[in-house]
């Protein structure tokens, strides 16, 4: 039998996660193959050749983010998500380097990994670096008189057709987020944990409030949006082509 | 910190001492001058070593005073902090208990489910207990994240941010109906913005309307006041509420207190911890006065925009 079901390393050492996760994953419609720590999962991938890999960071023998930076530095880009949060603009940055697909916070739903997988294998592209490490993000102009977005993430500059904008620290990260998240239904719970850190009842309009602030400055038009697209009652959802330039 | 009598005592005891040391040197040098000036070298020399010995007895004994007195502090200090942790655990032992018990009751009562209708209610209940334990799993995180990553220093409208914070709460069905006022002061000037990050400033206040809204009756009004007295930015949460006893009030912002009134509420018990400790990233202070059956005053002190002072009180 030929087992067309796109193939899953889960690296964790808590054996009450893997046991549930795995099975729930399987019915997800993937197959699942388990390691216990670092070591093995670097192994498993070396043997298997796996279609993603789940990496929980803190693990025995080698821990998630070692793994991570081993493969990436043998020029292996096999698609990753790691199980932590990326929080501050340091920590950030560090994230960028270490080249991870996607990351998640525990505890988790185990629906929204699912949702993760999905999203992060139908994003890469087989070899490629992932968007979410690359320092330059760019739309370019996909119609006459479209003006092109970049985002150089080194420096936090934003700017449409060479004019830098003028955007908060917090809306950048918002961008940067969306950014590297094209395509994807991004809810606002989703948005708050992962950008601010912090999800409250009252949160989703501090999300709102700072969509706005990005729409405004640039210049899109919720109406007919070339860049954000709200989806109500769900989130929103970046719509413009994205490239690493 | 509390400072006590033998603090007081032990800082006195020492500059007493060297206040005496110096005025005997004072005259002794004073006298040695006139003793010089007679050409009595022998009485000036026991003279002058008689004053330094005695400067150095009481400056080493309040060398000794001082290393025993920080000795003291230091030792209060780790005391403190271990009784202050000791309360911590003993308080996050009993949050983690409730919910706990609440899921192997439910776990014990899925296996012996009978119909689907509950089964799911089972299900229901587990997953409501794993969502509480997940909520003051990430208030444990904002909190211990907050204490150490840097926060945005922009300009903050202030009464912009109240608008939006007591419609947010105005839009929770759970408070639909509820007499909820903001007053901004405008006269005879706009309130000057504050400096930090808007949404961790949002949190704060609205962990502050929230709970005025919670541990309150229907009927009871809540006000939000903005003014400024020239020194900081002055926001002020009111209600008529049933008050916090007074034995209650100085331990309201520790992590996960529980005051008398606030049992058999829904929350993770780390909201006022977190409206603390983002004030105090924000260079501000919180504090509360209230009176039992009348009701609660939280008021939070911020400093101004540095660039963009308002108008400072003359000194009396």
């Amino acid at each position: 039998m030929n087992d067309q079901r796109p193939r899953i390393l889960l690296a964790d050492d808590e054996k009450a996660i893997t046991s549930n996760l795995a099975p729930f994953l399987e019915r997800g419609g993937f197959s699942v193959t388990v390691a216990a720590d670092g070591q093995a999962a670097l192994d498993g991938i070396a043997a298997l050749h796996p279609d993603l890999v789940i990496l929980d960071v803190l693990m025995p023998r080698l821990d998630g983010r070692e793994v991570l930076r081993r493969l990436r530095r043998a020029g292996n880009w096999i698609p990753v998500i790691l199980l932590t949060q990326v929080g501050e603009a340091a920590e950030r940055a560090l994230a960028l380097e270490e080249g991870a697909d996607d990351y998640l916070n525990k505890p988790f739903d185990p629906s929204e990994l699912v949702a993760r997988i999905r999203s992060v294998l139908r994003r890469v592209t087989p070899g490629q670096p992932p968007l979410a490490s690359a320092w330059q993000l760019a739309c370019p102009p996909e119609a006459p008189g479209q003006p092109a977005l970049a985002l150089d993430r080194r420096s936090r500059r934003v700017s449409l057709d060479g004019r830098t904008l003028d955007l908060t620290p917090k809306a950048v990260a918002l961008l940067e987020y969306m950014l590297t998240h094209p395509g994807e239904l991004l809810s606002r719970e989703r948005l708050l944990d992962a950008v601010w850190g912090w999800d409250y009842p009252a949160g989703t309009r501090t999300v709102d409030t700072r969509m706005a602030e990005l729409r405004r400055a640039l210049g899109d038009d919720p109406a007919r949006p070339r860049f954000i697209e709200t989806l109500p009652g769900e989130g929103y959802r970046f719509v413009a082509r994205v490239v690493a330039a | 910190m509390k400072i006590t009598w033998r603090d007081l005592l032990l800082a006195a005891l020492p500059a007493a001492l060297a206040g005496v040391a110096a005025t005997v040197l004072r005259l002794s040098l004073g006298r040695l001058a006139v003793l010089l000036l007679r050409a009595d070298i022998g009485t000036a020399l026991v003279l002058l070593g008689s004053s330094l010995s005695l400067f150095l007895l009481v400056y080493l004994g309040a060398r000794r005073a001082g290393i025993a007195r920080s000795r003291a502090a230091i030792e209060r200090h780790d005391r403190e902090s271990g009784e202050a942790r000791r309360r911590f655990i003993h308080r996050l032992d009993h949050e983690l208990k409730n919910p706990l018990t609440a899921l192997r009751a439910a776990l014990a009562n899925l296996q012996l489910a009978l119909s689907e209708s509950d089964r799911a209610q089972r299900v229901g209940d587990v997953r409501l207990q794993a969502e509480r334990i997940g909520r003051l799993v990430a208030d444990l995180r904002k909190l211990s994240e907050l204490e150490e990553r840097p926060i945005e220093q922009l300009p903050v409208d202030l009464p912009g941010l109240l608008e939006e914070v007591v419609e947010a709460a105005r839009s929770n069905p759970a408070y639909a109906g509820r007499e909820l006022r903001l007053v901004v002061s405008q006269v005879p000037w706009k309130l000057p913005p504050a400096v930090g990050d808007r949404d961790l400033l949002a949190l704060a206040f609205y962990n502050l309307v929230e709970n005025a809204l919670k541990f309150t009756k229907a009927h009871d009004p809540v006000e939000v006041r903005a003014s400024e007295d020239g020194r900081a930015l002055i926001v002020e949460v009111a209600d008529r509420g049933p008050g916090i006893p007074a034995e209650d009030q100085p331990r309201i912002f520790e992590e996960l207190y529980r005051g008398a009134n606030a049992r058999g509420f829904e929350g993770s018990g780390l909201g006022l911890s977190l409206v603390r400790m983002i004030v105090a990233r924000h260079a501000g202070s919180v504090s509360v006065r209230s009176r039992p059956g009348q009701g609660t005053v939280f008021t939070v002190r911020l400093p101004f925009d540095a660039r963009d002072r308002a108008p400072v009180p003359a000194a009396g």
